[in-house]
């Protein structure tokens, strides 16, 4: 007796159908086999269903099972095959009827309940895309799930009451998506008023986040660069409804939701350790997973101690921070996982750090400094847009010279002119297509402009043009660079609601050029 | 060839020759030997960690003092000596660089781009040793003994206690020289150096012509001040309270905003055009007045 179940494989963020085929025969001796290139989670299926199924009361059968998972030649991987697998082999001892159209995952766990499954969301798509109406899955990945509307989707608790349901003798009601926060309520660990002072450094962040740019900080240890990083998520704008299901895809692929999840709505903030491995920064692994760069999709990948990280670590990073996504290469399979990340990098100017410093004398030589200065290398520094020196605090001195005429801004004064900067991006650039799936044109933000959108959507007028001229002479300025300069200039004229870049856009931008890290 | 001139030849520096036994027997030189880059010499040192203060006032007073036509003398070490090289070189003026290592060996090596400016512009690379013997620590204060014995007067800039440029106005006390130290924030620890000379006696020095009229010569008015003067006087309300702050002293973006209570924003835009126009300056993040 053959028996076909649906489900799906996902590779990266690529999801393809999978038949389960389970065959019980009679003749032969009895067993149970998997084919169809499965990896050990997999294979060990076979216990985890055997001991389900006799969990929940029911008498495994003694007879020759078979299981095929169809196309053949794909290689599957994970638990997620447990729950297909079961309902095959229910279906041949209690001979219901699975609807038509319809789609399973699920880990079993021995005691036969399900298990919080990766990939749900996936899933999910790829049923609406390919009208598959019916998704069962388990309770704690539903409500991942059903935030794709349009596809039932049914929260299996355990085999005894799926199988009860499709027994007709219970009712399983399809989840109703449920928005719950998976992060804590405040979104930033500070907010930027309790940053003493560093008004300029503010203000290359508020820029930073409205236009999407990398933006590098170098300064003593102490002088506060940590503490601003960690107040950006509090100006970032928040994710669009695409963008959000962008994110949850390569979170939800990565098993990054917690049980009972839902969608992510803030713009995520990774900040990894300069220990990290190049596959936990980049991707890659010989199952390739998404790196850090790809959980930072659309929001702030923060490499404190920049200097610190591993050169050929950095060096990897210069065509995803170009191109916004990254495909790892392997002999049997190509992934491309999405990585349009906004770069925050604090360094030290120095080995000791107090190259500089006002008070503290710094014990380096100067061609320590060099070497220091010169482990990152030209081209990661030259698709960092802003570059901001952050000079020690002195408490006192702050305390009394602070005017009160000079309010300080809170995040959430700062957030809402980012948010109308870039609402007046996105309706710029909406005309190129906006999010078209991984498409080359698809820009949101001034940071992804092009040279070609440069010259479409950053006209200067003569006077301006003058002067940047005029200090690309002065402060030796690279074509790049000159570049770069217009893209924050107009990032300054949609922070203040301007339609073209005056004079004062472009004098602002200047004062963010690349000086730090070249001139010692 | 060897290029190497003898304590007896006729070519051999006299104010050197003066320091009696210490004199080197030989001096191995690159360059072209022209005896009247000799007759006025001033010994320029300073730190190897020069502040940006230091840097600026060698600058100033280098300029002025190696357009003047005065050889500038020093020890081609990074920080003082760097400073006070490439400001002469710049200033189209003479200036010697007395190496502690062999006269083949570039060192530091990292300022081989001064080294060869210093040969284009008729300077001169002098060594007591041959061939490419490497460096050591001795050597470096035993070199400071010809700077100061080649020179009439000795400016320091900035020195820390027990530094090298102590080391050389040791030696220029010893041989009779003019030692002039210009004065720094007493805080400062490559401060403590020059204002332990001026406390032993040496002369303070505020501007060039202090130490040109020692070479009794004029001091050349300076062009380029008149310009800026004039750049000033078209500078607006806000333009001219930050040149006023910064007359007091060098301060960061960040502080300026602070002091006169303008946004940040406001205050990058203004320095940047300042910048442009040529009245203020930026360096290691501070603002100054050119």
């Amino acid at each position: 007796m053959l028996i076909k179940v649906g489900s799906t494989a996902n590779l990266g963020l690529e999801t393809i159908k999978v038949d389960v085929e389970v065959n019980l025969a009679s003749r032969g001796l009895p067993g149970f086999d998997i084919v169809g290139l499965p990896d050990k989670a997999v294979d060990e299926s076979k216990e985890r269903v055997r001991a389900a199924i006799l969990s929940s009361n029911i008498n495994f059968p003694a007879k020759k099972i078979t299981v095929n998972l169809a196309p053949a030649d794909i290689p599957k991987e994970g638990s997620l095959y447990d729950l297909p697998i079961a309902v095959g082999i229910l279906n041949s001892i209690l001979q219901f009827q699975i609807p038509d159209k319809s789609l399973f995952l699920g880990e079993l766990s021995f005691d036969g309940s399900l298990r919080h499954t990766k990939g749900a969301l996936l899933t999910a798509l790829f049923a609406k895309e390919y009208g598959f109406s019916n998704l069962f899955v388990p309770k704690d990945s539903a409500n991942e799930a059903s935030a794709i509307k349009g596809v039932k989707v049914f929260p299996i608790e355990n085999l005894t009451q799926l199988a009860g349901y499709f027994l007709k003798r219970k009712n399983i009601e399809p989840v109703v998506y449920k928005e719950i926060l998976n992060e804590p309520l405040v979104s930033a660990e500070f907010d930027m008023k309790e940053v003493l002072g560093q008004e300029q450094a503010k203000r290359a962040m508020e820029i930073a986040a409205a236009g999407g740019h990398n933006i590098i900080m170098v300064g003593s240890p102490g002088s506060g660069k940590t503490m601003l990083a960690r107040a950006l998520p509090g100006i970032l704008p928040p994710l669009s409804e695409i963008e959000s299901l962008e994110v949850t895809k390569i979170y939800s692929s990565a098993g990054n939701i917690p049980a009972g999840g839902s969608l992510i709505t803030r713009r995520q903030f990774r900040a990894p350790h300069h220990t990290a491995s190049l596959a936990g920064l980049i991707g890659g692994g010989s199952k390739p997973h998404p790196g850090e760069i790809s959980l930072a999709h659309r929001g702030v990948l923060f490499l404190d101690e920049f200097s610190e990280f591993p050169r050929y670590v950095l060096e990897a990073m210069r065509q995803p921070l170009e191109d916004g996504h990254l495909t790892i290469s392997r002999s049997k399979q190509r992934i491309t996982y999405p990585a349009d990340f906004m770069l925050v990098a604090s360094a030290n100017p120095c080995p000791c750090g107090y190259f500089n410093h006002p008070k503290k004398n710094c014990v380096c030589a100067l061609r320590q400094i060099r070497k220091y200065q010169k482990r990152i290398s030209g081209p990661i520094l030259d698709r960092i847009d802003l570059h901001v020196a952050i000079a020690p605090v002195d408490t006192i001195e702050f305390e009394d010279n602070q005017k009160k005429s000079q309010i300080i801004e809170s995040s959430e004064a700062i957030k809402q002119r980012v948010v109308l900067a870039r609402q007046k991006q996105e309706k710029r650039f909406s005309a190129l297509g906006g999010f078209a799936p991984s498409g080359e044109k698809a820009i949101q933000s001034n940071s992804q402009m092009k040279n070609i959108h440069i010259k479409k959507y950053c006209k200067l007028e003569k006077d301006v043009e003058n002067i940047l001229r005029q200090a690309s002479i002065k402060f030796q300025l690279s074509a790049r660079s000159y570049m770069k300069m217009i893209k924050v200039a107009r990032t300054i004229a949609d922070l203040e609601g301007a339609k073209e870049i005056a004079i004062s856009h472009m004098a602002e931008a200047l004062q963010y050029k690349s000086k730090i890290y070249e001139s010692a | 060839m060897e290029k190497v001139v003898e304590i007896e030849d006729e070519k051999y520096p006299e104010l050197l020759k003066k320091i009696g036994s210490q004199a080197p027997k030989k001096l191995y030189y690159k360059g072209d030997w022209n005896n009247a880059l000799f007759n006025n010499c001033l010994a320029v040192v300073g730190s190897r960690r020069l502040t940006n203060y230091g840097k600026r006032i060698t600058e100033q007073f280098v300029t002025e003092i190696a357009a003047s036509g005065i050889t500038i003398v020093s020890g081609f070490m990074y920080g003082g000596d760097e400073a006070a090289h490439s400001s002469a070189v710049r200033a189209g003026g003479k200036t010697i660089a007395v190496m502690p290592c062999g006269i083949d060996l570039i060192h530091p090596a990292e300022q081989e781009e001064l080294y060869n400016e210093i040969l284009k512009n008729n300077g001169l690379i002098i060594s007591e040793y041959e061939g490419k013997l490497l460096p050591v620590s001795w050597m470096y204060a035993k070199r400071n003994r010809i700077v100061a014995g080649l020179s009439k007067a000795i400016l320091v800039v900035e020195a820390g206690l027990n530094s090298g440029t102590l080391i050389t106005t040791g030696y220029a006390k010893k041989y009779n020289r003019k030692i002039f130290a210009v004065p720094g924030p007493i805080t400062s620890e490559v401060s403590k150096g020059t204002i332990k000379l001026i406390k032993e006696g040496a002369e303070i020095a505020t501007e060039a012509k202090d130490i040109l009229k020692f070479f009794k010569i004029e001091g050349l008015p300076m062009s380029h001040k008149n310009c800026a003067t004039s750049e000033v006087a078209r500078a607006d309300s806000l333009e001219q309270a930050i040149i006023n702050q910064l007359k007091i002293e060098p301060m960061e973006a960040d502080t300026i905003a602070r002091t006169l209570g303008v946004s940040a924003a406001k205050i990058g835009t203004t320095l940047s055009l300042m910048q442009l126009k040529g009245i203020i300056q930026q360096e290691e993040n501070k603002y100054y007045i050119i």
